[in-house]
């Protein structure tokens, strides 16, 4: 058996990354970019543009801790997936970050299209929404209520039936 | 911050959901056109005015951008639809700001709570009123079934405006006519599924409607619509071309010429029941099976009219095998030709329901072994043909069946039961007035399975009620406890209590024993596990009535020991 192929990813802020190229390929995104390339360029390190070194490393540090998960499950599955918050313990502790980099993993799984990672990171912000007032999630965001208080009263009352449990 | 993912253009009404639509991997494609969120009316522009007025001005100044403002509406909107299934939470989430407020008030509306009358009706007055959103875009599902009769014509009106539904469910609101139906229709072309089970004030003029205009309909239960007639169906079976689901029971005045048509484009047809259309003939039969690839469940209960030509008429060799539910109660005129042609033609079949099916001998039963493993489900109730012959050939060939119902075969003997008792996954067995068979059954039956042994028939001498140590002595040998949940011997009226006692010491799933008429058990201190007999009985009934369910069985258990 030969050794685990390894590829070498440079991040938006020009440090280079080398990791297994299974590792790797739990990014859809890097995967085909790699089936593209001829053999031979596949030792030139990739560009990824969009995501700086430490948010790399953390997405990757994930994808080492997933690279034997199965294949992603068909859409039937991804649907009720959607539905559930439900995170496992490995996820949830790697989950344990500032706000920063959480919202910056969900970006970086969106472009590199890591779909279980992209998941785990909104179950993330979702267990975090649930059971707030709208005035306890401002906090928690620290997002500014820009409605008038019109506006404001005036949504609450065109959703006052969503009120009852 | 080195991200560097381009913002989304902020508070420009609708121009976030266009893009989200097309890059999100969270939404369904149902969602491809919530790009007009917000009326196009004077004050949602001066809404947007101001806002961006304000941006400007000062807000960007004021405040640093908080770490959730980098994902853009498409991710926002995939975090929101993990809070689908709790109003609650979007609503919280609508109230936050006007960008989460834009961005989750869709998945919000996909499915307004209506299951009671409060809501309901302030999700009326909302759709009814001049709104910061264009709710009415946003309903995708509209269910009015659990308030049933006390939402009228008006009501349904209310809603005329939310063309995008996808699932109307207006079960049993039988004060419901065309009057609100059909408008509801009208220029609805994302229609999926109807059902309108129990309005007889339905008609084909609402299904001509659907017709015209519901092209993407793949499911449609009209059930005991006693108004519609084959006019509208045909229409529909011409130009709804997707068709996976129908339900037409008790639709009595349908006849084959509306199944046929739906037999002639039925490729995706996966599901139909036709219970009680007693006009159904044989030739609309043999069309939905000869056509019907995909047909997993076809039910035509009390469908007198259907003879063995339904079966025999199929093209010679075909099989077809995606059948999995066939049921045939109550077609009289069906005999063993019939049988033996159907499930040699549908080799899958799962569940088998030839209750009533008075004609039915051994040899139709002989016919059914050939299902042999896939067979779970069979129901022989009052084929009061057939014998222990044909019952001992069925368990040895068929022996992963679950549920058997053999009421009222009145010849089958201890014989049939001894045989019954070794499937090894049997959960429910109905024995109702089976009047031959004695004690010995119920010891076998209670009997832990022994997996491919042929049973012993137990001395009778040897049945103590209990035996400490005889469930273990089983663990030891590999025998399983009996898996058996329901057991059905109203009217068997040679049982006695120790043959039951020794059932209930032996079946720890047990839910259900029904011995109603059983002499044995009429006494008042066992009739006091009993349940209440249904308010519809007379005197006489209650008298015999003996049904332990639930915790009935497990008081009687605790009871006896």
């Amino acid at each position: 058996m030969s050794a685990v192929p390894k590829i070498q990813l440079t991040s938006s802020d020009g440090a280079v990354i080398e990791v297994d190229r299974p590792v790797a390929e739990r990014s859809v995104l890097i995967k085909h970019l790699l089936e593209d390339l001829p053999e031979e360029s596949t030792t030139e390190a990739i560009p990824v543009p969009n995501v700086n070194e430490a948010v790399l490393r953390k997405v990757l540090e994930w994808c080492e801790q997933h690279k034997k998960d199965p294949p992603p499950s068909n859409d039937e599955d991804s649907e009720s997936r959607k539905k559930c918050t439900d995170i496992d313990e490995w996820d949830q502790k790697f989950m344990q970050v500032d706000q920063e980099m959480l919202f910056e993993i969900i970006l970086a799984a969106n472009y590199l299209d890591i779909k279980a990672l992209l998941d785990v990171g909104c179950k993330t912000v979702a267990n975090m929404i649930k059971g707030k007032t709208p005035e306890e999630i401002r906090k928690t965001f620290n997002i500014q209520n820009d409605f008038t208080p019109e506006e404001e009263d005036q949504i609450r009352r065109e959703n006052e039936w969503a009120e009852d449990r | 911050n080195m991200v560097r993912i381009p913002r989304p253009r902020r508070f420009s009404t609708g121009a976030t959901s266009d893009t989200s639509s097309s890059t999100s991997p969270e939404r369904g494609a149902d969602d491809d056109n919530d790009s007009i969120m917000i009326n196009p009316n004077d004050s949602i522009s001066s809404l947007a005015a101001s806002v961006e007025h304000d941006r400007d001005a000062d807000m960007e100044d004021r405040r640093p951008l908080a770490p959730i403002e980098a994902l853009p509406a498409e991710l926002m909107i995939a975090i929101f639809a993990r809070l689908s299934s709790s109003p609650q939470d979007l609503r919280s989430c609508m109230l936050v700001s006007r960008d989460w407020a834009r961005n989750s008030v869709a998945l919000l509306w996909h499915r307004p709570q209506t299951n009671n009358w409060k809501s309901l009706q302030t999700v009326v007055r909302t759709i009814s009123n001049k709104s910061t959103f264009d709710y009415p875009q946003l309903v995708r599902r509209l269910n009015l079934s659990t308030l049933n009769n006390q939402v009228s014509d008006g009501t349904l009106m209310a809603f005329r405006e939310c063309k995008r539904i996808e699932r109307l469910t207006l079960t049993n609101c039988t004060r419901l006519s065309d009057q609100s139906v059909k408008p509801m229709i009208v220029g609805n072309r994302s229609l999926l599924a109807l059902d309108v089970t129990g309005l007889e004030g339905i008609s084909s003029d609402t299904m001509l409607e659907v017709a015209k205009n519901c092209y993407r309909l793949q499911g449609l239960n009209i059930t005991n619509c006693r108004l519609v007639t084959d006019e509208g169906l045909e229409a529909i079976a011409r130009s709804c071309r997707h068709i996976k689901r129908l339900k037409f029971n008790g639709c009595n005045q349908i006849t084959s010429k509306a199944v046929l048509e739906f037999a002639a484009a039925a490729q995706y047809l996966l599901e139909i029941d036709l219970h009680c259309v007693h006009l159904l003939e044989d030739d609309a039969v043999t069309a939905l099976l000869s056509n019907g690839n995909q047909l997993r469940e076809l039910r035509l209960s009390h469908c007198s009219r259907i003879t063995d030509a339904a079966f025999l008429n199929l093209p010679t060799n075909a099989q077809y095998e995606s059948l999995r539910i066939l049921d045939l109660t109550d077609c009289i005129e069906l005999q063993d030709a019939g049988v033996q042609r159907i499930v040699t033609a549908a080799p899958r079949l799962r569940n088998l329901v030839l209750a009533k099916c008075r004609q039915l001998t051994d040899r139709a039963v002989i016919a059914i072994t050939r299902l042999g493993k896939n067979l779970h489900y069979i129901h022989l109730g009052h084929c009061a043909r057939i014998t222990d012959a044909g019952v001992l050939q069925l368990v040895k060939l068929c022996n992963r069946i679950r549920y058997i119902d053999l009421a009222c075969c009145s010849q089958l003997t201890d014989q049939s039961v001894h045989m019954l008792a070794t499937l090894p996954k049997l959960k429910r067995i109905g024995l109702v007035k089976c009047d031959n068979i004695t004690d010995r059954s119920i010891y076998a039956l209670a009997k832990p399975r022994n997996a491919g042994n042929a049973p012993n028939i137990p001395p009778l001498y040897a049945q103590a009620n209990f035996i400490p140590g005889y469930n273990t002595q089983n663990a030891m040998s590999g025998a399983t406890p009996s898996s058996l949940e329901r057991v059905h011997l109203s009217y068997c009226r040679n049982l006695t209590l120790n043959g039951i006692h020794a059932l209930l010491n032996n079946c720890p799933r047990l839910t259900h024993l029904s011995l109603t008429g059983v002499q044995a058990f009429l006494r008042d201190d066992l009739l006091r596990f009993c349940r209440a007999a249904p308010p519809e009985f007379n005197e006489h009934q209650r008298n015999l009535f003996c049904v332990f369910s639930g915790h009935g069985v497990k008081d009687l258990r605790t009871f006896l020991n």
